[in-house]
């Protein structure tokens, strides 16, 4: 039921609020499809093992979301992936609230996924050291979206999430990152990010 | 740490005209703007003649993008030197005092400025800025308002109170700013991308077939944009989708949508890296049948 983080999806979502402090952006968390859909494995978390950066700047806007939840709805499948989350950071650093955009996409996103979760990045406690968590994460409850505590149980691995996103920031890997909206302006822009997802490889 | 002429291995003048073409481009790569503009004003800055001002005004917004107030003190301190009187510098200052969130001695500074220049629209288009920093999107939207009545012709600011509007939903006013930023820039495809763009989201079939054809005319103005393309492609599926169309519009939107389709194919199989993961011909199938959000 509750989701759970690896330091991969963490530390691409920071890095794409970081190569856009001016901007809000978003993207989609994705989760391994599992085979068995028993009433018991609702206690078992969600493994978000990575996360598709979309866009920045202008989030409110349909038909490109529509293509971007497509494509990678379809890339989820090629590789037993399934669009579990979304996130979002706003705006303003000061603003970290959850608003109407957030829960259009996340509502389109529960229609193939009943564990849904929203996380809202809080940009005003981004660091370098990452000593903390900066995620708001919230599930679905009697038509309300709420938020629950975040712990070191929210994440796969923490210290692992805390020191590889740190040495990210630092090395300023945000730069390289690809969201959709590069995509869109040069197809040949890979929004996998496989050069940032081996960064998170090498530093595990 | 290594200079940037070391690292990238250019001389004064590169750095000197990529700052230019960054300026030029309104880029807001502000930690690149840093490396480069602190690097050449310190060790090249004899040389710059009197380009060095407005690099040192290039130099001290982009510093303020990236808290560092030191730089932008430094700036800031030379233009004052040698524009004492200017509003330009003024108006720098105030954004320095906005960057440190003390936006009521910054209104107090973009005021004075006013006193002596009502018709200056670089402090009016500030205290805007405050009010959206402030999370006033309201009070943001009226003054914008109240400027355009009077600037009419400023683009910059039609196209910002055009995103304000998205911001709060309200996409036939955003329509509206559009329209206008495409009849004085006709020429221009983002803005039609980007008016069509809102036309979708709008919704009903009305606006998806004002949608789709803003969406070709930005293709015709720009075979390249893919967002039109992928636009064209959407709305044309969803027309040809819709129960309420004849069978010759039904007919003609699938035809342009299956064009849309076979030129973003061919878009993507031209990649001489074609990766496998992004096939799209699949993933085209999939959007007929999808739900609109």
């Amino acid at each position: 039921m509750p989701i759970q983080l690896t330091s991969q999806a963490y530390c691409k979502m920071l890095l794409h609020a970081a190569k856009y402090p001016h901007c809000a952006v978003n993207g989609l968390l994705v989760a391994e499809k599992t085979k068995d859909k028993k009433k018991d494995s609702h206690s078992e978390p969600v493994l978000c093992v990575d996360c598709v950066p979309l866009f920045h700047g202008t989030l409110a806007l349909a038909p490109m979301l529509e293509v971007a939840l497509t494509l990678i709805d379809t890339w989820c499948k090629e590789n037993n992936y399934v669009i579990a989350g979304y996130y979002q950071a706003n705006e303003r650093t000061k603003d970290s609230r959850l608003n109407q955009v957030a829960e259009k996409v996340a509502a389109r996103i529960s229609e193939n996924f009943s564990e849904s979760a929203i996380v809202m990045v809080d940009s005003s406690r981004l660091t370098m050291s990452c000593f903390e968590p900066i995620v708001l994460i919230y599930d679905h409850h009697e038509n309300k979206w709420k938020s629950r505590e975040v712990t070191v149980d929210s994440f796969e691995d923490w210290s692992e999430a805390q020191k590889i996103t740190s040495a990210l920031l630092e090395n300023r890997c945000y730069e390289n990152l690809i969201d959709f909206d590069n995509h869109l302006d040069d197809l040949r822009n890979d929004w996998t990010n496989p050069v940032i997802n081996k960064s998170v490889l090498d530093l595990c | 740490m290594a200079s940037v002429s070391e690292m990238y291995d250019v001389g004064w003048e590169e750095m000197r005209d990529k700052l230019r073409k960054w300026r030029e481009d309104n880029f807001r790569n502000s930690e690149q703007i840093v490396d480069v503009g602190e690097e050449l004003i310190s060790e090249h800055g004899s040389k710059l003649g009197d380009d060095i001002w407005i690099i040192y005004e290039q130099v001290m917004i982009a510093a303020l993008d990236c808290s560092r107030d030191d730089l932008a003190l430094t700036c800031l301190q030379e233009l004052r030197k040698q524009f004492p009187d200017s509003h330009r510098v003024k108006r720098l200052s105030g954004m320095r005092l906005e960057a440190l969130e003390r936006y009521d001695e910054a209104n107090k500074h973009y005021d004075a400025i006013l006193q002596e220049d009502p018709t200056n629209t670089a402090a009016r288009k500030r205290k805007i800025s405050i009010l959206k920093a402030q999370g006033k999107s309201t009070e943001a939207i009226r003054e914008l308002n109240e400027y355009l009545e009077q600037f009419v012709g400023d683009q910059e600011a039609w196209h910002e109170l055009s995103e304000l509007y998205i911001n709060e939903h309200d996409y036939g006013k955003a329509a509206f700013c559009l329209e206008e930023l495409m009849m004085t820039n006709p020429h221009n495809h983002l803005y039609c991308e980007q008016y069509a763009e809102v036309k979708y989201t709008q919704g009903g079939l009305e606006n998806l077939e004002l949608s789709r054809k803003y969406f070709a005319q930005a293709l015709r103005l720009n075979n390249r944009n893919m967002r039109a393309l992928f636009g064209l492609y959407m709305s044309a599926s969803h027309i040809a989708a819709s129960p309420k169309v004849s069978a010759k519009v039904k007919k003609d939107n699938m035809k342009y949508a299956s064009w849309a389709a076979s030129q973003i194919n061919r878009a993507y199989k031209s990649l001489k890296r074609f990766v496998k993961h992004l096939c799209v011909t699949n993933a085209i199938n999939y959007i007929h049948f999808s739900n609109r959000i």
